[in-house]
């Protein structure tokens, strides 16, 4: 429950994503050139590995397995995709990245509770 | 809870190979009792149908219009997932590679490969409804394999006679069922019609390919085929108005043989660009040369077709036997990237062929052109 380091600005080129590891939650970082995001690591459409199936360009995520994609300045969604990307809060701090980590962020098709409403709500 | 429609629309959907004239039939309809209904119930509310003996949950509903969500429509992307909700199932293929997209231990299942064994109620996590959307519905029709052509050693291109006239938009696909062959497999058509009854296809052979081995070894003229579809959203309509690129590996040519069919029938290229990249490993692998040049011939100089050969440096330069295709080297979506720098003008891109070399197109597309999702169109079978 507090701001964690991600890794430096360096490590994460332009156009981008890189994949760390946080206290054992893995978060997906992305520079999109005009800044930074930091995510969980799997598209919240069929769970595809963002750190493969990802690309940036142009200031916009999208995941080629199907072609969902999000603009990383104000998160819209674009196309057809049909989810929100979930982040977490990101700051700079010199060379250093880091993101407020108070939970994991999950997408509800990972939650075993009470799963009906889970597999509706969410796909 | 929204009350539940039902949608009967046919109480015969599975015609017999060439049952023309079916008012001749002594025999009644399947009796209705073995007719099983579904209930959709999907974000955007409740719906049903019928289901037929013997069909699977997704036939039945994408040929009575209802929107349910697919891709490869056999087991592979599990883009078709659903959960049963009340109602016993079977499932055809338990080791489609698409389960491991599902949670099985908690009902869920792809509905393309699940036949229902009473009355079900199936809950979809998309936006369902019943429509009548720009693609034609698709049917079961009987086919019959009528020609079976040898292009290159691994290469068969085949026609298909239908029961039935079909219609269908160039890009789409169909699924074939051989009996004692397990599942059914795509196959986009090389042709382009309206209304018509005849079918060409084309099938790569791969290592451990049911379809392609028993294409090689098997098959022979005179056979009966199940033929579901037309099927798949990779489609070219004149009416949008863009130049075409196509980049294409192996069979996946398919499809662009077919949009290219269409742009020459209605002499698209008077007015629009076209440029092909068809990626093999060396010259012996080509196929479709004579199309590509006719179609090259009449484009008015505005379709180019490249044939990339990854294993082969032949130079740049034209294919000696036919001057309209141009040779070059290296993977396809490389000699894409490198022939179509500053040409990505109103372009709709159309991708197919093997999972690696189309994640490489469209990261050509995306990264090298900009190119927004809403102008990429491939249908995603893995």
């Amino acid at each position: 429950m507090s701001w964690k380091y991600l890794c430096d600005v360096s490590d994460v080129s332009n156009n981008s994503l890189k994949l760390v590891d946080v206290d054992g939650i893995r978060i997906i970082v992305a520079n999109y050139g005009e800044g930074f995001r930091a995510m969980p690591p799997i598209c919240p459409h069929m769970e595809e590995p963002l750190d493969e199936s990802g690309v940036v360009a142009g200031c916009v995520l999208t995941c080629t397995k199907h072609l969902w994609a999000w603009d990383l300045r104000n998160l819209d969604l674009m196309g057809e995709t049909e989810k929100e990307l979930k982040t977490y809060e990101v700051k700079q701090e010199g060379s250093r990245l880091l993101a407020f980590v108070e939970r994991e962020l999950t997408y509800d098709f990972d939650e075993d509770a009470d799963d009906d409403e889970d597999f509706f709500a969410n796909a | 809870m929204m009350r539940t429609s039902l949608l009967m629309l046919e109480s015969n959907p599975r015609p017999g190979p060439f049952s023309d004239d079916l008012s001749a039939s002594p025999e009644m309809p399947e009796p209705a009792r073995d007719t099983r209904l579904i209930e959709v119930q999907s974000k955007s509310g409740s719906t049903g149908f019928a289901c037929e003996p013997g069909e699977t949950i997704l036939h039945a509903g994408l040929r009575q219009g209802v929107t349910l969500p697919y891709e490869c429509a056999t087991g592979t992307c599990g883009s078709c997932r659903a959960k049963v909700g009340s109602g016993e199932v079977a499932v055809d293929w338990d080791e489609a590679p698409g389960h491991s997209r599902v949670k099985r231990e908690r009902g869920e299942i792809l509905m393309c490969q699940t036949r229902p064994l009473t009355d079900c109620v199936v809950r979809v996590p998309a936006n369902v409804s019943v429509g009548f959307p720009r693609h034609a519905l698709p049917q079961h029709f009987g086919g019959r394999l009528d020609v079976i052509r040898r292009l290159t050693p691994d290469v068969i291109h085949f026609e298909l006679s239908l029961s039935q006239p079909i219609s269908f938009d160039a890009g789409q696909f169909v699924l074939l069922r051989v009996a004692g062959l397990e599942g059914m497999r795509a196959y986009s058509m090389v042709s382009y019609g309206r209304n018509v009854r005849t079918l060409q296809l084309v099938v790569k052979r791969k290592p451990g390919g049911g379809f392609g081995n028993w294409l090689f070894e098997e098959a022979r003229e005179g056979l009966f085929i199940d033929v579901f579809g037309p099927l798949g959203r990779a489609t070219f309509h004149p009416d949008e108005d863009h130049n075409l690129l196509m980049i294409a590996g192996g069979s996946g040519v398919a499809g662009m043989m077919s949009i290219l069919e269409r742009a020459t029938q209605e002499d698209y290229f008077r007015s629009h660009r076209g440029y092909v990249f068809f990626g093999v490993r060396k010259l012996v692998d080509c196929f479709y040369l004579e199309e590509f040049s006719r179609y090259v011939r009449a484009a008015h100089g505005n379709l180019e077709v490249t044939i990339a050969l990854s294993d082969e440096d032949c130079g740049e330069t034209c294919h000696a036997q036919y001057p309209e295709v141009q040779l070059a080297f290296g993977m396809v979506h490389e000699v894409c990237a490198r022939a179509m720098e500053g040409r990505y003008d109103n372009v709709m891109s159309y991708i197919a062929g093997p999972p690696p070399m189309v994640d490489g197109a469209l990261r050509t597309l995306i990264v090298g052109a900009r190119a927004t999702p809403d102008r990429i169109r491939y249908d995603k079978f893995g």
